[in-house]
């Protein structure tokens, strides 16, 4: 059992009139299966980055590494969110469909981790 | 146009043995395919009571324009103290994730269609819940009926 400390920090000095300084952090406990930061080429064919039937709830950390390409990011068939060039994600999954990606074209690079509660 | 920069922090120091984690990752919160920055933030707390569903930021119809080209950004956080208190979050009617107390995110979201609306709903206890939300081009209900 490991502990995970994740911290989000958003500012801005102009989004508003009264300035944007805000940080969450949180600890996490780590009980279950590791995937260690890696990175993969994607192509415009999908890949199934964390199979459901490989995991359970867990938290995923996503960051496209290309300066141009974006990706797509689904779950399963129905949902599905776009990781813009440099754009990172992070985010609780419940392991119930898999996470797969693809590129817009080309071949950018994605950076991910997973960690099981 | 604004400037924005989300900056996440990922730190272990008993994941791997001899081996800490540190990962970090910056963005600047850019419109679709553009160099300039989003200009508009929305930010909420709300109590959402169990088997409660609730719906952050717009529909991709009140988004202006092509609604594929908004970039938008969501970041959540489930302030309860509870730790049995738990939300789940999903994208429509698929739940992608459970939010624990304690427990935020973060994700780029764009507005597809309305199918693609970010949905939530609490599921033991009335949570907490911190939301902002960034993106351009929101336009504002003319209609509040």
């Amino acid at each position: 059992m490991a502990t995970l400390t994740p911290t989000l920090t958003l500012t801005s000095t102009d989004v508003t009139s009264d300035e944007l300084n805000f940080s969450v952090t949180d600890s996490l406990t780590v009980t279950g299966d590791t995937v260690s930061l890696s990175r993969v080429a994607l192509s415009t064919s999908d890949l199934t980055l964390f199979a459901s039937s490989s995991y359970s709830r867990s938290y995923v950390y996503l960051k496209n590494l290309d300066n141009s390409i974006a990706m797509d990011i689904d779950f399963g068939t129905t949902a599905s969110f776009n990781l813009a060039a440099g754009e990172f994600a992070f985010f609780p999954w419940h392991g119930s469909q898999n996470i797969l990606a693809v590129a817009d074209s080309g071949t950018p690079l994605l950076e991910y981790a997973l960690w099981e509660a | 146009m604004a400037t924005t920069t989300a900056t996440v922090s990922i730190t272990s120091s008993d994941l791997t043995p001899g081996s800490p984690l540190s990962v970090s990752a910056s963005t600047t919160l850019m419109q679709a395919g553009l160099t300039t920055g989003l200009t508009q933030m929305e930010t909420g707390v709300i109590d959402l009571a169990v088997s409660t569903e609730f719906r952050i930021g717009p529909l991709a119809t009140q988004v202006s324009g092509s609604a594929h080209d908004i970039g938008s950004y969501l970041y959540l956080c489930n302030k309860s103290t509870d730790g049995t208190y738990w939300i789940d979050w999903g994208i429509h009617e698929s739940v992608i994730g459970l939010l624990y107390a304690g427990d935020w995110m973060f994700i780029p979201w764009n507005a597809s269609d309305d199918d693609a609306a970010i949905e939530i709903q609490a599921n033991t206890g009335t949570n907490s819940i911190e939301w902002a939300f960034f993106n351009s081009n929101f336009v504002l209900p003319t209609d509040a009926g």
